[in-house]
């Protein structure tokens, strides 16, 4: 079908962009009826379509890109193999290994229907890390949701966070669980910003044999398409344009359709079908099809070549009967892989397939010149050059640094510091996750060694970084963590990032591992209005900061903008993934502590930058002093800890974050069942509940204490000892058992 | 042909699911529910001579909890 | 003498690759075998067969049931008469819930008497759990009755129910039960799912057709125990394939 764009005015262009959902802006449908006048034709409505998926921001990055290559994706490291190119990143683990990391958003489908939104997030990061010829080994999922005891009127076509968080943690336990692969870090944040836009990202690392690494990109002229996987419908038809744009009260109706359906048990056996073709050495080049289907799918992986690809429609297995051809090429149904296979491969692949029971299907060819072409039944559908339909425009566009000035509240210090404890306990931020994580089956695979639950049979407490030992013949590890305060980002985004990085770095440590990489989700508004994008460049700076200093690199992310309805922008959320290097999990460290009588000690020092904690939260003060970071400082803490851990003098360790030194103190009481005896000097405030960055508490050995002290000097100094059954920090006296309520049942009581 | 088959789970049989909805229910505000019970229904269309009932015993139901009925339609 | 272990699966069973790894890493033979390539013929070619966990059929109907129904429909003569022969055949989790949807437990049967139904929570529940041995069968004979073990649950439909439970006990085909850290029979969670008794795994009158919830695959090293950075306790879920292939060897 023929699209009147020559024909077509401005008015008219726009108005094209919008009735056919192609979601392109004016000045690129200036350049679409360029390209095509010199082409002395129309273009279908196929290439249409195709063009308002790749230069989606989605997909293209037209927006984001500009800023994140000058100020974000500058750092090198040694350890980083392939970076940000392709559809996951790939890190040296060792001898003969690598690493994978991908990780995603998926926020505009999960806001509509948060159950297949939120699996669909699962499967579609489970794709970026199997197409790099990996074998997935761990998932990841840090969520975001307005106050589960929301009690005002909900705006129009907004669901209550409570009907979106069990949603999403439902269909991300059934996916997760279906396929095998376990859930074992996440974190759950709830705010009111994002009442009308939740936030779902989901990560996954995975572990390849290095000469198993197989690019996104297809061989040479002659190679074969293969499409393999499910069924293609008109699920998720128009997903990346709609990730693109802000959600409004008819979103539910106009946008249903780009909610994409997921099937967990097809994905199994594709998985294993994929890696299987890959170890015999039958594929020349592997992609999956996420945002934009087979039109992104196949254009990148010829581009990426540099060359271009023949297409026929005709053979692909469909779900529906008399879908258009534009439906079929942008359909973003799940459950699919791109192959692209040397001629005398392909009977071999097709037999692997069958053997799994997989669909398989070829459907088109590489060819040398950087040209797409398609056809379907018989007609040719789409023509156009891969420099132009992958190129979008860039954006330089315009971005303002919001002024931040001091808000320094006045108020008397607490009268009861025990009451204040145990509301920051029970606080939807800090209180205990468990109804989320025993949902999850965080030990299939069975190379769980350090969970996300820890400490003695019976009690547990939340760990800082989940461990996996993905090798059967090495005890080398991988520890894995997701982190970001997007309270602190609200307030200050480049102190805020800094601060991520920072805890990211703090959760990895803790368990005894050694940051090795960092991939990033950069959740935001609108980038059309111009503070929100000052947020964003002020982010991408402040990640900078501690990550160049701590020497890891951003290997792999993904930008979701258009976090916006008309009551709001989210407060801007860089979600992390940190990854870390475990050189024996034998060594490893978890946050329970372990014996009556060993001594505590605080390593940094607790500044008076209370802006933004739970603290002021439970008293309901506003300050906007968010702690800062030196990550000159940070590196030097961490050299000091891993070396005591390695040196196996500590016997448990916890970060210091939400809630400060009383909070932390208290969980890790928690996992060991035991109390501690602690007192402390200066400001009771600032030193009880501070959330100053680079910190930790731990639990030293018996008869280690002044191989510790040594070590650390007067970065550490010692609060007290573990012992009995109550909480003791100064003026905090309280049981154990009090504790252990306060903190264990408030998810439950509000989730049933 | 199709025959609709509605399993549910027999008398006295504990139902989670069901007492969890109600739960939710009534925490949602609906103090009325007193009980929610789950059934599967099957829709299966047949072509031929294939036994629904021998569908159920072999495959749709467990004894030890499920009743059903089928329905042809 | 090598044992040969049949590892049966189908699309959505997920936990084969470390029950494989388990019986490998004791010098046995494993293979992963789908389904599809298993006849009466080869069936016999193997000393051990075990169903590993997982979601065979995404637990679509009922867990277990699609699986076990195609079990039924090709093998099931077969697999009596393996069973018949005295030879082991284990299931973990959803290996369990096939054995009991296939009529092989608690005894031979053309229709299910026994169920693993939807867990009192109604919820998946991932948690370290801790079993007492109450009888031996093939499958724990490196065990001691009375002993406490600590082999993890993941399992939405682990609920065991049957008309037959009395029978179990008094036959002494109980294996295993749930129990606190002190031994004693106790509730939510130390009982994860709310099973009659608080059984987690039985077997059939003759011992050598066994199932059991938890997944001793995962406890096949200390490292993966939910606490062994404070204790050394070892892997108990290592025992329960050492008594197999011990038993298959003796055959």
């Amino acid at each position: 079908m023929e699209v009147p764009v020559l024909e077509s005015d401005a008015e008219k262009l726009k108005e094209i962009s919008e009735v056919t959902g192609a979601g392109l802006e004016l000045q690129e449908m200036e350049k679409v009826r360029e390209y095509f006048k010199e082409k002395k034709r129309n273009p279908t409505d196929v290439e249409l379509q195709a063009l308002g998926q790749a230069w989606s921001e989605h997909c293209s990055y037209k927006t984001s890109m500009p800023i994140l290559k000058e100020v974000l994706l500058t750092i090198e490291a040694p350890q980083n193999m392939v970076v940000v190119e392709e559809d996951a990143g790939v890190v040296d683990f060792d001898n003969d290994h690598a690493y994978v990391i991908a990780f995603e958003s998926h926020n505009h489908p999960s806001a509509i229907e948060p159950y297949g939104g939120a699996a669909t997030g699962i499967g579609g990061i489970l794709r970026d890390v199997v197409c790099m010829g990996a074998q997935p080994v761990a998932l990841v999922d840090p969520l975001f949701f307005g106050l589960l005891d929301y009690q005002e009127k909900l705006p129009k076509g907004v669901k209550h966070p409570k009907f979106l968080f069990s949603g999403v943690v439902a269909g991300i336990r059934d996916y997760g669980n279906r396929v095998g692969i376990p859930t074992v870090a996440g974190e759950v944040f709830f705010h009111n910003g994002y009442l009308s836009n939740c936030i779902v990202n989901v990560g996954c690392v995975g572990v390849v044999k290095k000469e198993e690494i197989i690019h996104s990109r297809v061989g040479s002229p002659g190679d074969y398409f293969i499409l393999v996987g499910g069924r293609t419908g008109r699920d998720g038809i128009h997903g990346v344009t709609f990730a693109s744009a802000e959600l409004h009260e008819n979103s539910e109706h106009e946008s249903r359709s780009a909610v994409q359906v997921g099937d967990p048990i097809l994905k199994e056996p594709l998985i294993h079908a994929c890696l299987e073709a890959n170890k015999k050495k039958l594929l020349t080049g592997m992609k999956d099809l996420g945002g934009g289907g087979l039109s992104c799918a196949v254009g990148e992986m010829a581009y990426a070549a540099g060359y271009g690809a023949e297409v026929s429609l005709d053979e692909v297995p469909l779900k529906e009967k008399g879908m258009h051809s534009w439906e079929i090429w942008i359909s973003e149904s799940q459950e699919r892989m791109m192959l692209s296979v040397d001629t005398e491969n392909v009977e071999e692949v097709k037999k692997i397939f069958e053997k799994w029971d997989v669909p398989c299907t070829v459907i088109g060819k590489v060819i040398p010149e950087k040209i797409l072409r398609i056809t379907h039944n018989g007609t040719k559908i789409l023509e156009m050059e891969l420099d132009f339909l992958t190129k979008s425009p860039r954006y330089r566009r315009p971005y303002i640094i919001r002024e931040i000035t001091p808000v320094v509240p006045n108020g008397a210090p607490p009268d009861d510091y025990t009451e204040i404890l145990l509301l920051l306990l029970s606080s939807p931020n800090i209180c205990s996750k468990d109804w989320v994580i025993r949902q999850y089956d965080h030990e299939v695979r069975g190379s769980t060694v350090i969970k996300p639950l820890q400490g003695k049979i019976g009690d547990y407490t939340h760990g800082d970084a989940a461990v996996i030992k993905p090798l059967r013949n090495s005890y080398r590890g991988l520890a894995i963590t997701a982190d970001v305060n997007p309270r602190w980002v609200e307030i200050d985004p480049y102190w805020g990032a800094a601060s991520a990085v920072d805890e990211v770095c703090r959760n990895l440590v803790s368990v005894g591992a050694s940051p090795h990489s960092l991939a990033d989700c950069l959740n935001f508004g609108n980038p059309e209005k111009p503070e929100r994008l000052g947020d964003f460049v002020q982010v991408a700076k402040g990640l900078h900061l501690v990550a160049s200093v701590m020497g890891i690199s951003f290997v792999s992310g993904n930008v979701s903008f258009y976090n916006e309805s008309h009551s709001g922008a989210i407060p801007p959320t860089p979600t992390l993934l940190g990854v870390g290097i475990v050189t024996d999990i034998r060594n490893a460290v978890t946050a329970d502590l372990k014996e009556q009588g060993n001594s505590l000690y605080h390593i940094g020092k607790a500044e008076k930058e209370m802006g933004g904690s739970e603290y002021y939260e439970v008293r309901h003060v506003y300050g906007n002093q968010i702690p800062r970071t030196d990550p000159h400082i940070l590196k030097s803490r961490i050299r000091k800890l891993l070396q005591a851990i390695d040196n196996q003098i500590i016997a448990s360790c916890h970060d210091v974050s939400h809630g400060g030194l009383a909070v932390c103190v208290s969980e890790m009481a928690l996992g060991g069942n035991v109390g501690v005896n602690m007192s402390v000097n200066g400001v009771k405030e600032v030193e009880l509940f501070s959330e100053s960055n680079s910190r930790w508490v731990v639990e030293v050995r018996k008869g280690k204490e002044k191989e510790f002290e040594k070590l650390f000097g007067k970065d550490a100094h010692k609060l007290g000892e573990v012992t009995g059954k109550r909480i003791v920090i100064g003026d905090i006296d309280i049981s154990l058992t009090d504790v252990r309520h306060a903190w264990e049942t408030p998810l439950w009581r509000m989730m049933g | 042909m199709k025959a609709e088959v509605k399993v549910e789970l027999k008398e006295g049989v504990f139902d989670p699911e069901g007492e969890n909805i109600k739960k939710a229910l009534n925490l949602l505000g609906f103090s009325g529910v007193k009980n929610v019970k789950l059934a599967k229904v099957y829709t299966i269309e047949v072509d031929g001579n294939d036994n629904v009932e021998e569908m159920c015993t072999k495959l749709l139901t467990n004894p030890v909890i499920h009743t059903y009925t089928i329905r042809k339609g | 003498m090598n044992v040969r272990v049949c590892i049966l699966r189908i699309e959505g069973t997920n936990c084969e690759q470390e029950t494989y790894d388990a019986f490998l890493e004791l010098g046995a033979q494993p293979e992963l075998i789908h389904l599809k390539e298993l006849t009466a013929k080869t069936l016999f070619d193997y000393q051990c067969v075990m169903i590993p966990g997982g979601f065979s059929s995404g637990d679509y109907v009922r867990a277990g049931a699609i699986f076990a129904a195609r079990i039924k429909s090709t093998l099931f003569s077969a697999l009596k008469e393996y069973v018949e022969n005295g030879y082991p055949v284990g299931g973990i989790c959803n290996g369990f819930q096939i054995l009991v949807e296939l009529g092989l437990l608690p005894r031979l049967s053309d229709h299910p008497e026994a169920c693993l139904a939807t867990n009192d929570s109604a919820r998946f529940e991932c948690r370290p759990t801790l079993l007492k041995l109450e009888n031996h069968c093939a499958f724990t004979q490196k065990m001691t009755i009375g002993g406490i073990y600590e082999i993890p649950s993941a399992h939405a439909e682990g609920k065991f129910v049957s008309p037959l439970t009395d029978e179990l006990m008094e036959n002494n085909q109980v294996i295993f039960r749930y129990c606190n850290p002190e031994g004693e029979h106790a509730g939510y969670p130390w009982n994860p799912n709310g099973s009659h008794y608080n059984i987690a795994g039985i077997c059939n009158e003759e011992g050598n057709v066994f199932g059991m919830m938890p997944h001793p695959e995962r406890a096949f090293y200390r490292y993966q125990n939910q606490d062994w950075t404070r204790n050394g306790n070892g892997a108990h879920g290592r025992l329960v394939f050492e008594s197999v292939l011990e038993y298959a060897r003796r055959l």
